[in-house]
């Protein structure tokens, strides 16, 4: 059965792809980071209540006040390109999602018990004692068996030549457990993750430390030694995964396409600075070469997806069904939602003579 | 048809969005108007400088946050991958339409995050006034996710003019959204209330409990009367289709539009319950009960509107079998199997039949249908199909009752699909009757002395096929009734009808002699024409034995409706019950002749094929009571008829106190359809492309069966029905446009809408045709009594009244056509695997052939010499082709 065949028709959009790809590659980036920090810190607290050893309580305290938010930021910024990806590739993640359907659809539930796990470890954070361990754990393993169930409709999505075995299996219980790019690909976001927890606890403890004591000094070193060996590590995973491509993939990025090749070398070139700077404690300056290194993270991962595909679809064969007043009302909203977080932010947290009770 | 089909089963048939979206929309709609109700709650705390109250409205924010940001938000998205999964090509049409209207949403989305946030976190910590006005932005927010996600969901119900236009603007602002907008806001601050109470009861300290409750129960009542005008609202902007499905048409609706009018009431009663001095273990029971009650009816309201929308997904563009509006010309050409994208089986054969049915019911039922699971499980629904009636069913749905859509597909798929329900989920097996089932009736002829004899008897019953129904304790349409004619000649060279002088006596055979221990008829007389019939009587008051009447006009003796039933007085079939006539002189009483005919009578009525699963007797024949009782209920479920119920407490029902028929002393309703044309109409719809299988389906024809009831000459040289009476579709048409001239344009053309004639090319030609009367003419094949030149009767040449059916006919002489060429469906000479004398017994008595009385120069049976002139009708004397 020729793949090709199986891949849906798309429909119709309403506005030039690439106002489509921008956003996409925006609110994904914008979700990247909430993510990475939502599991990275739930890993990194897990590890601490585990086996840390002074200050870990501090330390774990902290991050409880924070995962709730980390979750609920994650999942409004996934919000976004979860929408925008199933305009422009509706065809490929209906159906990778169909086949895992009952591992994708699970999902909800999955976030739902992490998530009210995340309130829990926080409420009872001093009524559990040590046993709230047990809390995080119920968010960490749950929010790695969401990873890696993302991972799996990912990948699926980009192979339509694994899709006939839906015809085996059409109750959707598909994973793709014999792509060769699972693995390393998982692991690279998990590690990432890792090192964007331990750069987010660095800014934290950076923040706190700008204020008073040298204690926390200690804690951003700390937390800086999480994204430095989680980020050294990504070295080789990196490397793994970029083995198991296709090769002709691996080309695009190692001369074959000029853009790609200058991505990968600005990747390189952010996480070695990022190290640097992480190495040096310099917290804001590692936090910008990362936050770069994960740009073109991104756009790279957005490369590999279009030469994953082309060999069935290229964006510009999506019909346009020009609809640009919608996008104007968004974009008005865009600007409103905006003005209205500045303006609650400030009323929130400026200067409050007269409370409330 | 463009995306593989998630085959689920067991949670088919809707369940997970029942499970996802009710809950969901129940906390979403609560946390808008939550939203409401913290920020006017604090302000009253304020207004009233109470600290209680304050602090009870922290604690209802946490609750809040809790459970509309965690579990709301997560089950919102929850949502998103369930329509993606189970309807890809519809979410695909919403998103790719509305992608910057979920958009927006999302941004308000995250100012409501951000908001809530802020107000619980920061509660107590700013001004009042910082802290009051980030709350009434969570609230905006809010209403505006709201104002939103309405729009696009009732897009899907009331897509407007968006159809033509494909314009956002028109999509989203379509005719329901602001009726829907009103309701749902109105629903919000109802659903805070209730939250409210919920909270209540365990956050406000004893003091605060009773004016807390008192508070909330105003956020009940105040939005009632705005639900209830703006459901009015709503409903009066939907098209009349919608319309009729919901307060009409839909099974699915009918409980879930009771809730939704039945529960206001109770909540009405409910909330003032909270504002008397009741017990606080009472207040917590109160406040469960509307949590949970508001839980249905939020359901109740999805359910409909749901529903509401069948047979579509998004109203005139996407059927709910994922087929868009357009496509159906395709799929009925070419198949599902050949269109589809996701189909393994191409190629339908007979090997790969069950297989590639199920491929067909993943992609055409899954998405409605459970198999084995809580909601619209497609087990009971089809429990009572046999092939065929799985494949009429199949072939009507859609069309009279639409809220499943037509299958769009092709015969042999129809087929295949069947094929996997019938024999791969049900694994029933179809057995036809055994060979040797059906035997010859020992008999033989009473002796005729052709040299010796004064007088010939020829009898007849004038239906040669004749169903009737013996499922008397629910309904009846055909009950016993038989009617017998016969006329005497005196033997001569010029014979003479015999008109006066003579008596005929008739008795049903012994066997046959009790009627009322086989057949409920007599113990529901009363209820079912009206008055008490007495055992073993017929409807005109004749009984098994008795003496004919005369008909001056027919010159013959006639005994109408005997109580004649097919089952012998052991209870075993036998469709072909005799009765000896005997002719005697009035004055002396002389024996002047004899013969015995044959009454064909046959509860061989197919109803089980669609209607139930067994015959009701020896396997073969009968209506059984499931089966009487499942044709009731699809009329009270279609008619809005309560005949079941009525049934069940003893109160069975004759069809044609309602549907006129030509039943005695039974006169019907005038403004319904007929008999006839409602049951061909209706059935036509079903069973109309099964060719000349459609009519044994019901009557007692097929060649398989027990009866085996065509079994004239007609039936031997291969003629079928459809060339006389036209295929079911035709003969349906033109009864229901005979009904339709009669007035009856809206039922009668409802069940035409679907119907094709394959006699003529356009509607306005179809001929009418009056049930009953209007019938096949044997003279327009036999024109002028010679060998047709067709074996199609010209379409709508039918009789034109009662006394040009061919059983009331007679010859040029005055004798009956059916004097000498036997009963309908019976013609001489007749075979079935009854036996050659059971068929031709007259024939067989008086010229020993099977063959017409008289034919083949067998004048002699009456005239006493050959004769040369055709008295009776023209090519008298022609030579009989059809010789065994």
């Amino acid at each position: 059965m020729d793949p090709a065949s199986l891949v849906p028709a798309p429909d119709a959009i309403p506005v030039h792809w690439g106002w489509l790809k921008l956003f996409l590659l925006t609110t994904f980036f914008l979700h990247l980071l909430c993510m990475n920090t939502m599991l990275g810190i739930g890993i990194i607290s897990l590890f601490k209540s585990l086996f840390g050893r002074s200050g870990a309580s501090e330390y774990n305290r902290e991050i409880s006040t924070k995962l709730p938010y980390a979750i609920a930021f994650t999942v409004n910024m996934g919000v976004a390109p979860l929408l925008f990806i199933q305009v422009l590739y509706g065809q490929f993640i209906y159906t990778s999602s169909l086949l895992m359907a009952v591992y994708w659809l699970s999902i909800t539930a999955i976030l739902i018990i992490a998530y009210y796990s995340a309130y829990l470890h926080h409420y009872a954070f001093d009524a559990a004692g040590p046993a709230r361990a047990v809390f995080m754990a119920i968010t960490v393993i749950n929010l790695l068996v969401i990873g890696f169930f993302f991972s799996n409709n990912m990948t699926m999505m980009l192979s339509p030549e694994k899709w006939v075995r839906y015809f085996s299996s059409p109750d959707g219980t598909l994973l793709n457990l014999a792509e060769p790019t699972l693995a390393p690909r998982y692991l690279h976001f998990v590690l990432s993750a890792v090192a964007m927890g331990g750069l987010f606890m660095a800014l934290v403890w950076r923040l706190k430390a700008d204020g008073r004591a040298s204690a926390c000094q200690e804690k951003v070193k700390q937390s800086l030694n999480w994204f430095l060996g989680a980020t050294l590590l990504q070295f080789g995973v990196g490397t793994w995964w970029l083995m198991t491509l296709p090769r002709h993939i691996v080309r695009i990025f190692m001369g074959g396409s000029a853009w790609a090749t200058a991505l990968f070398a600005l990747g390189l070139l952010g996480t070695i600075l990022s190290l640097i700077f992480g190495y040096k404690v310099r917290v804001r300056l590692c936090i910008g070469a990362t936050l770069a290194t994960i740009l073109c993270m991104v756009l790279m991962r957005d490369l590999l997806r279009t030469a994953m595909l082309k060999p069935y679809f290229t964006l510009s064969m999506l019909e346009t069904d020009p609809q640009y007043g919608s996008l104007v009302l968004f974009l008005i909203f865009l600007g409103i939602g905006g003005a209205a977080i500045f303006y609650m932010l400030k009323l929130a947290f400026s200067n409050n003579p007269e409370v409330g009770s | 048809m463009n995306y593989p089909v998630w085959e689920l089963y067991f949670s088919g048939g809707g369940l997970l969005m029942v499970v996802i979206a009710v809950v969901h929309v129940y906390v979403a709609h609560f946390a808008v108007g939550g939203g409401l109700f913290l920020v006017l709650t604090e302000m009253k705390a304020y207004r009233e400088d109470d600290r209680a109250i304050l602090a009870y409205v922290k604690s209802h924010t946490r609750f809040f946050l809790l459970l509309t940001m965690v579990f709301g938000g997560i089950t919102g998205v929850g949502i998103w991958f369930t329509i993606s999964l189970l309807s890809p090509t519809a979410t695909s049409t919403l998103v790719h339409t509305f992608v910057f209207g979920w958009a927006t949403e999302w941004v308000c989305f995250l100012c409501e995050i951000v908001a809530l946030f802020l107000y619980y976190y920061r509660f107590g910590k700013i001004k009042r006034s910082s802290h009051l006005t980030i709350g009434w932005l969570y609230f905006i927010f809010a209403w505006l996710s709201l104002f939103f996600i309405n729009g696009i969901i009732d897009f899907m119900l009331t897509p407007g003019d968006w159809l033509e236009t494909k314009s956002f603007w028109d999509g989203f602002f379509n005719p329901s959204m602001l009726p829907a907008l009103v309701f749902r806001t109105a629903l919000c601050l109802f659903l805070a209330g209730i939250f409210g109470f919920v909270t209540t009861v365990f956050f406000a300290g004893p003091d605060l409990k009773n004016k807390m409750l008192g508070y909330c129960s105003r956020w009940l009542i105040f939005p009632l009367p705005v639900m209830v005008l703006s459901a009015l609202w709503y409903l009066s902007v939907l098209p009349d289709t919608v319309k009729s499905m919901i307060l009409e048409h839909s099974p699915e609706i009918a409980p879930a539009l009771a809730l939704f009018g039945g529960l206001l009431p109770v909540f009405l009663i409910l909330a003032l319950i909270m504002r008397l001095s009741i017990p606080a273990r009472v207040q917590v029971v109160v406040a469960f009960a509307c949590l949970l009650t508001g839980l249905v009816y939020m359901g109740a309201f999805e359910w409909i509107r749901e529903a509401g929308r069948r047979p579509y997904l998004i109203y005139g563009h996407t059927y709910s079998t994922a087929v868009r509006v357009g496509e159906e010309a395709t799929l009925y050409k070419d198949g599902i199997l050949k269109t589809a994208r996701w189909v393994q089986h191409r190629n339908l054969t007979p090997e790969n039949e069950q297989k590639a049915g199920r491929e067909i019911f993943r992609i055409a039922c899954v998405g409605c249908h459970s198999i084995g699971g809580p909601i619209n499980d497609i087990l009971p629904l089809t429990v009572d199909y046999s092939m065929m009636g799985m494949q009429a069913q199949l072939n009507g749905q859609g069309k009279l009752l639409t809220y499943m859509p037509p299958f769009m597909g092709t015969g042999d798929e129809r087929r295949a699909l069947a094929r996997y329900i019938v024999s791969g989920l049900h694994h029933r097996k179809e057995t036809a009757l055994e060979a040797g089932a059906l035997n010859d009736i020992p008999m033989q002829p009473p002796a005729f002395d052709q040299a010796a004899a004064q007088y010939v008897l020829l009898a007849w019953k004038d239906k040669g096929m004749h169903g009737m129904t013996d499922s008397d304790r629910y309904w009846s349409f055909q009950p016993p009734g038989s009617s017998i004619y016969a006329q005497l000649v005196l033997r001569g060279e010029t014979p003479e009808i015999m008109t006066e002088g003579v008596s005929i006596a008739y008795a049903v055979e012994e066997d046959h002699a009790r009627p009322a221990s086989q057949v409920e008829f007599w113990t529901f007389s009363k209820a079912l024409t009206g008055r008490t019939i007495p055992a073993g009587t017929g409807m005109t008051g004749n009984t098994l034995d008795g003496h004919m009447q005369f008909d001056d006009n027919q010159m013959a003796f006639y005994a109408e409706h005997l109580p004649v039933v097919p089952y012998k007085n052991d209870g075993s079939f036998n469709p072909y019950p005799l009765v000896r006539l005997e002719a005697r002189a009035e004055d002396t009483g002389e024996l002047l002749a004899q013969t015995t005919l044959v009454t064909p009578v046959s509860t061989e009525m197919g109803c089980k094929n669609c209607h139930g699963t067994a015959w009701a007797v020896e396997g073969r024949t009968g209506i059984d009571d499931p089966t009487a009782a499942s044709i009731l209920a699809v009329h009270d479920r279609i008619n809005k008829t309560n005949l079941l119920s009525s049934a069940r407490k003893g109160r069975p029902v004759l069809c044609q106190t309602c549907h006129p028929g030509n039943l005695p002393h039974v006169r019907g309703k005038s403004e319904h359809l007929n008999l006839s044309a409602a049951m061909h109409g209706f059935h036509a719809n079903y069973l109309g492309d099964l060719g000349d299988d459609a009519c044994s389906a019901c009557h007692p024809s097929s060649s398989d069966g027990a009866t085996h009831g065509f079994r004239g000459i007609h039936r031997e040289i291969e003629l079928t029905c459809a060339n006389c009476h036209f295929s079911l579709q035709d003969h349906a048409l033109s009864l229901l446009a005979a009904e339709k001239q009669a007035g009856k344009n809206v039922r009668a053309g409802m069940l035409m809408r679907h119907l094709t004639s394959q006699a003529v090319d356009t509607p306005d030609l179809i001929a009418p045709r009056t049930a009953w009367t209007s019938q096949p003419d044997c003279l327009n094949c036999h024109v002028d009594f010679e060998p047709p030149e067709t074996d199609q009767v010209e379409y709508g040449t039918w009789t034109e009244t009662v006394d040009h059916l061919y059983r009331r006919r007679t010859d040029d002489a005055g004798l009956m056509c059916m004097a000498c060429h036997g009963a309908t469906h019976a013609i001489y000479p007749a075979m079935n695997p009854y036996g050659e004398y059971l068929n031709n017994l007259q024939p067989l008595q008086y010229q020993g052939t099977p063959y017409p009385i008289g034919s083949n120069g067998e004048c002699r049976v009456c005239h006493t010499i050959d004769m040369e002139d055709e008295i009776h009708h023209p090519n008298m004397l022609g030579e009989f082709r059809n010789t065994r």
